[in-house]
């Protein structure tokens, strides 16, 4: 479903990702790990669209020297190029780090920006129903401004937000930093969830050990380069990889 | 004395309330602090001037002829000038202060230094609530009033306005839901001409046109954002009631010191962001972008 | 002894100034200015370049508070036009000579630097930008109440001269320029300076690495007041006026005008930015019924081309920076002048693709 084939990501003069290649079929839950500053969240970005989109915004300055090289495929077609609302457009729907509520905007409000591109009062209605049922604590919520919520109800709210977008796929970067273990559990539970109805996942994360029970394959990121991919099994058999990377 | 300040405090507090959402609005939308604004003020007061008094059309034909053009006109400054410069915030302020400027040279250059004045829709006065008005101030106010009601509609009951509210917090978020961030934000700049010289063209009858009109209420719009907290459209209007309100206070009570105005209610603002830093109706977050 | 240090001099300069070509062309440009002045003798150009001498230290003092400090300040003409009121009321009520009138003003602007300061202390980002404007509107309408002390719209007239001959006046004021954008200069690149820089770029971090920002941002407040205000008093001097115009929205915005258009954060981008448009605007009077909007056309044009100033894009043009150890270097070099690394872009791509 998404393929990335060689892709170079260079801000200025340092490249924060080195022909970078993966891909992801559909239903799968597939795994991005790796330490910080490895370039995950680069990846996401660059796939999303948002690398191209900053590099139009910042155009005529020293921060807008980006260059972007290699493919980006999604169903069939090729995005790379192409703007970040028109790949949200397509179904491949990014849940930014940090969560990245409207914070001005109640919660339902959020929720219903998240269903912008989703066309009709009914569709919208059943989504958000769906969105509630998984959430209820939204539900509990809607009135709030986002900005008041907890952290971890501002991580629901992000995901929620994303599904009324209705994702083909969905890419959430690193969901449950700064959550406590029990909120961790319960969002690594609904992520599940969210696959198991159907919707394929690229799930970049920091915790190394639920990511990789979880995720169908795991790619392993390392200063900007793919080290290993494969499913956890054979990823722990290799001593080097296992300690070096995984620090399991 | 009293009415007359009362009547005086809501025409130029519907205005300035205009200009002020107006303003506001591409703020939120464009992180752009556009000093242009007031200059579509001046722009569509001048093109009514020319539709009726050169070309010879009516009234209304030619106010919403004149909008049609400022907006127009301010859409081409804003894809052409103002949009590709966006990173840079302060090169934004200049380029508008240099927009301003072309603007008030130019119609100085075609119409002069003098003192223009443009006929109203209607003649005489009437009474409301044992109050006397003339019926342009009336229809002024009147027609202010539903404007920035239906913009209020337009951000909280449309699609479009949840867009425009939602890349107002966080551009990069809303690119990820599907909105088309850049087409927003061209349409919000149009929006905020429109309204920018709506207010222009409304005002018109009952101001006098001149060249340099556009610094006035430039300052005085400032003054409102900054008290009603920035992009807060609720914000925008009680701050504008405010400053309208010591405004008039200062020209009925002391008629001979009414260049004070403008100093008055910058004092005012001044006071209440002593006391409320983030303005009456902000909200104080720790906002990241 | 003296041989020595005229070496080491030698050696700096050439080192050091001859190396970069802005540089070069930065002390080629303020020789020019401190020579012209000998040959010539017509009033008005003098007058030209001692008001741009003037409005540089101005230009320069927003840009120590805007640029670095980020303290965006929309109405810089208060501490202006303080000083230059200051300046002519002690000197006209109380007969005291420039010398002491000029750094009272200056006093002055350093206490409407703290009377600014404080409540802005409050205000973050825009609402601070804003509120500054009002200001020196404020103070207007206060200039125009006292009429008897201030004048009123005539402003206060008649207050002595700096000195005999305009041609010693061009002189102090260039002099006195020099000295006070390049201590501008030093400031900010002292560590005052890193200071300041660190206050605009995270305010909280600063804080939290045991910055006072509160107390850095008040001198600073202060510190831009006082050369603001210099330039006020020696401005009411010179021209023997002080009109309610130095308390204008329109200066205001001109110090800012100046300092963008020769690139902020940069100060002597600031100082190009007045050498480069202040003749040019006395240049345009040649046609004055579209002087202003001539002036607003090349800066909308020129801006629209090199959004960060004209400075920093012809600095882009002659030189370039070392990847290495970060040093400007001539464009003509292949090498970086300290480290000898290469500066050829493509080889520096490949080096990074191998290592990484």
């Amino acid at each position: 479903m998404l393929e990335v084939k060689n892709l170079t990501v260079c801000y200025d003069t340092a490249m924060l990702l080195n022909e970078v290649s993966l891909k992801v079929n559909r239903g799968e839950l597939v795994g991005l790990v790796g330490p910080n500053g490895a370039g995950k969240t680069t990846l996401m970005r660059a796939i999303s669209g948002l690398v191209l989109w900053e590099r139009q915004m910042k155009r005529g300055t020293r921060a807008g020297n980006i260059t972007l090289t290699g493919e980006v495929y999604f169903q069939g077609q090729r995005i790379d190029g192409l703007p970040p609302h028109r790949i949200a457009r397509m179904g491949l729907v990014l849940c930014p780090e940090r969560r990245r509520p409207f914070s001005e905007l109640s919660v339902e409000e959020n929720l219903k920006a998240g269903a912008y591109r989703v066309r009709g009062r009914r569709a919208y209605r059943d989504t958000l129903e769906l969105v509630y049922q998984m959430f209820p604590v939204l539900q509990k919520r809607a009135r709030q401004v986002s900005a008041t919520l907890s952290g971890g109800e501002q991580q629901m709210l992000a995901l929620g937000r994303a599904l009324m977008t209705r994702p083909v796929l969905l890419c959430i970067d690193e969901p449950s930093t700064g959550l406590s273990p029990l909120i961790k559990g319960e969002l690594f539970a609904k992520i599940g969830e969210i696959n198991r109805s159907g919707i394929t996942m690229l799930l970049v994360e920091q915790d190394v050990r639920q990511t990789l029970a979880m995720a169908g394959r795991s790619y392993i990121l390392s200063h900007s380069k793919i080290v290993a991919q494969g499913k956890k099994d054979e990823l722990m058999a290799d001593e080097t990889i296992r300690q070096s990377y995984l620090g399991l | 004395m009293l009415a007359n300040i009362l009547v005086t405090t809501l025409v130029n507090g519907a205005a300035y309330a205009m200009l002020a959402v107006g303003f506001s609005l591409i703020f939120g939308v464009g992180r752009i602090i556009n000093l242009a604004h007031t200059a579509y003020y001046m722009l569509a007061g001048y093109s009514i001037f020319t539709l009726v008094r050169v070309a010879g059309l009516a009234y209304v034909p030619a106010m919403a002829l004149s909008i049609l053009l400022v907006t127009v006109v301010a859409v081409l400054c804003y894809k052409l000038l103002i949009d590709p410069m966006r990173e840079h915030e302060t090169t934004v302020l200049i380029i508008t202060i240099a927009l301003a400027l072309v603007f008030q040279e130019l119609m100085l250059k075609y119409f002069g230094g003098h003192f223009r004045s443009v006929p109203g829709v209607a003649e005489g006065s009437l009474s409301i609530l044992g109050v006397q008005v003339t019926r342009q101030q009336a229809i002024t106010c009147a027609v202010l009033a539903v404007i920035l009601a239906a913009v209020w509609l337009l951000l909280h009951r449309t699609r479009f306005g949840l867009a425009v509210r939602a890349t107002a917090q966080d551009m990069e978020a809303a690119n990820l839901m599907g909105m088309d961030v850049s087409r927003i934000a061209t349409l919000t700049a149009a929006v905020s001409a429109a309204l920018s010289a709506a207010a222009g063209a409304l005002v018109a009858p009952l101001n006098i046109l001149e060249p340099h009109m556009w610094l006035n209420p430039l300052t005085i719009i400032l003054a409102i954002i900054v008290l009603g907290g920035m992009g807060s459209i609720k914000g925008s209007i009680y701050g504008a009631a405010i400053i309208a309100l010591s405004e008039s206070l200062v020209i009925f009570l002391i008629p001979q010191g009414s260049f004070l105005k403008g100093a008055f209610s910058l004092l005012i603002m001044i006071i209440v962001l002593l006391i409320r830093p983030e303005g009456l109706f902000g909200v104080a977050l720790e906002g990241e972008r | 002894m003296i041989r020595v240090w005229l070496l080491r001099l030698y050696r700096d300069f050439k080192g050091d100034i001859l190396a970069l070509p802005g540089r070069t062309l930065a002390c080629l440009a303020v020789l020019a200015l401190f020579i012209a002045p000998l040959f010539i003798r017509d009033t008005y150009i003098l007058r030209i370049i001692t008001l741009t001498a003037v409005y540089a230290v101005f230009a320069a003092s927003w840009d120590l508070l805007s640029g670095y400090v980020g303290q965006l300040n929309l109405g810089h003409a208060l501490f202006f036009g303080v000083a230059a009121y200051t300046s002519a009321m002690l000197n006209l009520h109380l007969g005291l000579p420039p010398v002491l009138t000029i750094p009272l003003g200056a006093l002055a602007a350093v206490m409407a630097g703290l009377v600014v300061g404080i409540p802005c202390l409050r205000l973050k980002g825009q609402y601070l930008s804003l509120a500054t404007l009002a200001f020196p509107i404020i103070l207007k309408g206060l200039v125009y109440l006292f009429k008897e002390y201030t004048g009123g719209e005539l402003g206060i007239s008649g207050i002595s001269r700096l000195a005999g001959s305009r041609l010693v006046e061009c002189y102090i004021a260039l002099a006195l320029g020099a000295v006070l954008c390049f201590l501008i200069w030093k400031i900010t690149d002292s560590n005052l300076g890193l200071i300041f820089h660190a206050i605009r770029e995270d305010e909280i971090t600063a804080r939290a690495s045991g910055i006072n920002t509160t107390a850095y941002k008040l001198l600073a407040f202060c510190l831009s007041g006082l050369f603001a205000g210099i330039a006020g008093g020696f401005f009411a001097h010179y021209m023997r006026l002080a009109g309610p115009f130095t308390l204008d929205v329109l200066l205001s915005f001109q110090a800012i005008i100046w300092t963008i258009f020769g690139g902020i954060t940069t100060i002597y981008g600031s100082v190009a930015g007045v050498i480069i448009l202040f003749p040019l605007m006395e240049i345009l009077r040649a046609f004055p019924e579209i002087r202003m909007l001539l002036f607003a056309a090349v800066i909308v044009i020129v801006l629209r081309f090199m959004p960060e100033g004209v400075v920093p894009w012809f600095l882009d043009r002659v030189e370039k920076e070392c990847p290495r150890c970060k040093e400007r270097n001539a464009f003509t070099r292949t090498r970086c002048r300290v480290c000898r690394v290469s500066l050829s872009e493509r080889e520096v791509r490949a080096r990074t693709t191998t290592r990484a």
